[in-house]
């Protein structure tokens, strides 16, 4: 009896057998479709790629090893210091993303490892009336709690995707998650601090600073948005996230919601809410988080050079939508009735349909919904899906909200690597099951 | 009675068939390939004192294995003035020019200290290293 070893290939078993098959004809019960060429074998995995490029990266997440930070699950490493790290694409099964498994971005390298609430006051300050400095207690028992679900996304989500690939934080497409927000209502705090006329921006600022010059970007991270734009309506200075404190790599005790807008503008640990009667001039207003005023954000290499683009600071989320799982490392038998799975948001509101297609967008059908928590959350997603006949199929997903925005199937590009939202593609193999 | 004998010839012939193919087709145990697994640091629970702050301790470091040549020692302590080094090699490979734009970003728009000369070694270390052309880890 041969006793097969480890990495004995399926092409080393039929040349045994060609010589030692005795007239059994055994060789067809290997017989895939194709012959042994057809094998199952995958390349031995590499242990860990330490990166991608020139071309695109061809994985879901990026693919830094997996480290554990304080209060968080091992997930994936992008830097240290500053702290980036990414979601793992399982944690995306939910509506709901687990504080443990929510994703980090920070900018600079002085970021809170201890903050004492004694002394920790958010202050409200600027072209106001009344000036505050309100605690955590005063904000958890002194003003109305409202919660709100909504998804942050790093204006960098999926950087990685870019041709040509743009230097910044390689992310898959796990710089997300979604988590219901509770807090107070950020115009009831500006009107418990009454905004003066005259006011023109509100300016965030957080515990995170730099080691460069006073004045420059290197040395505090701040963002600011008009007083007259709608999100401020929907902003909500959240010192809870699911329902349990914000973890430190979040920005506790507080950080800003803006539901719709993108992350950079979701201060974490905020401190400062500033009411400016002039536009916010700082590195991160002024020349960071900017994307080309055209459709889409999307521009060339070439107009770049030219300096023929006209630039806009980054706001709202564009349409988007994942498939979790499969996730294309499973064969599946032909015939055997499977569950695509995935969710879906926009930044412009609710999701009104999501749709899938297992000819790589040729036909698409519809797929149920699942619970709707509101216009800024995650929506679940599920289909049925049946492929009959083996072969390869590349298995597509893209969302309409209710706006009418579509995803599309086309790349986007910018320096910057923001705004990427385009019809999300996974092989799925099927093999037969008889 | 013959048919019967044939039948369980038959069946006798199936089941070496099946034996067969299970010792050698049907399914392969047993195989595993290479792979490093990483350690992950278990946490340390948060200090149990009711007072009002608020600690996770440090943040850890994981420090990459720069690639070696002329240049490395310059630019990892200009780089690690502000940032761990890991911001570089998480980068794709980058053509020279986008790293000569990067490292005039660091001097001119967030006011690295770094001396003209030390500028040029880091540069060149990178676009040694660290281009579509040159990228080996």
């Amino acid at each position: 009896m041969v006793t097969w070893r480890g990495n004995v290939s399926r092409r080393d078993a039929l040349k045994f057998l060609g010589a030692a098959g005795g007239g059994l004809a055994l060789g067809k019960w290997f017989a895939a479709p194709g012959g042994p060429a057809h094998a199952q074998e995958r390349p031995d995995a590499k242990s860990i790629e330490a990166f991608t490029g020139p071309g695109p990266n061809p994985h879901w997440n990026s693919v830094g090893p997996y480290v554990s930070e304080p209060q968080k699950a091992p997930l994936i490493l992008l830097t240290d210091r500053p702290v980036q790290l990414e979601t793992p694409r399982n944690y995306f099964r939910t509506a709901f993303t687990p504080n443990d498994a929510f994703y980090v971005r920070w900018h600079l390298s002085e970021i809170p490892n201890n903050i004492d609430l004694a002394a920790w006051k958010l202050k409200m300050e600027g072209n106001v009336n009344k000036p505050l400095a309100l605690s955590l207690s005063d904000l958890t028992t002194k003003f109305k709690p409202f919660s709100i679900a909504a998804v942050n996304q790093c204006s960098g989500n999926s950087r990685s995707r870019l041709q040509p690939r743009v230097p910044g934080g390689q992310w898959g497409n796990g710089a997300m998650g979604n988590a219901m927000w509770t807090g107070v209502r950020l115009r009831d705090l500006l009107d418990a601090a009454g905004v003066k006329d005259g006011s023109l921006q509100v300016q965030f600022q957080g515990l995170e600073t730099g080691a460069g010059p006073s004045g420059l970007g290197s040395s505090a991270f701040l963002k600011s948005l008009e007083v007259s734009n709608s999100a401020l309506d929907e902003a909500v200075v959240a010192y809870s996230m699911n329902g349990e404190p914000l973890p430190m790599l979040n920005g506790f005790p507080v950080r800003l919601v803006v539901p719709g807008y993108f992350a950079t503008y979701w201060m974490k640990s905020l401190t400062w809410i500033r009411v400016l009667t002039a536009a916010d001039e700082n590195f991160w207003m002024k020349t960071a988080y900017r994307i080309p005023d055209t459709p889409r954000g999307n521009t060339t290499p070439e107009e770049i050079k030219a300096g023929s683009v006209k630039t806009v600071p980054i706001a709202r989320m564009p349409v988007r939508s994942f498939l979790i799982s499969p996730n294309g490392g499973t064969k599946v038998p032909a015939g055997f009735s499977i569950t695509l799975r995935g969710i879906a948001f926009s930044g412009y509101g609710r999701i009104a349909k999501v749709e899938t297609s297992d000819d790589s967008g040729k036909n698409w059908s519809a797929a149920v919904l699942g619970e709707d928590h509101g216009p800024y959350s995650f929506r679940t997603w599920e289909a049925a899906w049946t492929p009959r006949t083996p072969g390869k199929y590349t298995v597509a997903v893209r969302a309409t909200d209710e706006k009418g925005n579509v995803q599309p199937d086309e790349p986007v590009w910018n320096p910057g690597g923001y705004l990427w939202n385009r019809v999300e593609k996974e092989e799925i193999v099927v093999g037969k099951a008889s | 009675m013959r048919k019967k004998l044939s039948v369980l010839l038959l069946a006798a012939g199936l089941m070496l068939v099946a034996a067969g193919s299970v010792a050698f087709a049907q399914f392969r145990s047993g195989s595993y390939g290479s792979a490093k697994a990483t350690g992950i640091e278990q946490l340390f629970p948060a200090p149990v004192t009711s007072d009002s702050n608020f600690s996770v301790g440090a943040y850890p470091s994981f420090p990459p294995e720069l690639a070696e040549g002329e240049g490395r020692a310059e630019t990892q302590s200009f780089c690690l003035m502000c940032h761990s080094t890991r911001y570089i090699t998480m980068q794709p490979p980058l053509p020279a020019a986008v790293w000569e734009a990067e490292i005039n970003k660091m001097i001119k728009t967030y006011g690295a200290p770094i001396p003209e000369a030390s500028a040029k070694k880091i540069t060149s270390y990178l676009q040694t290293h660290y281009t579509p052309e040159t990228r080996k880890e």
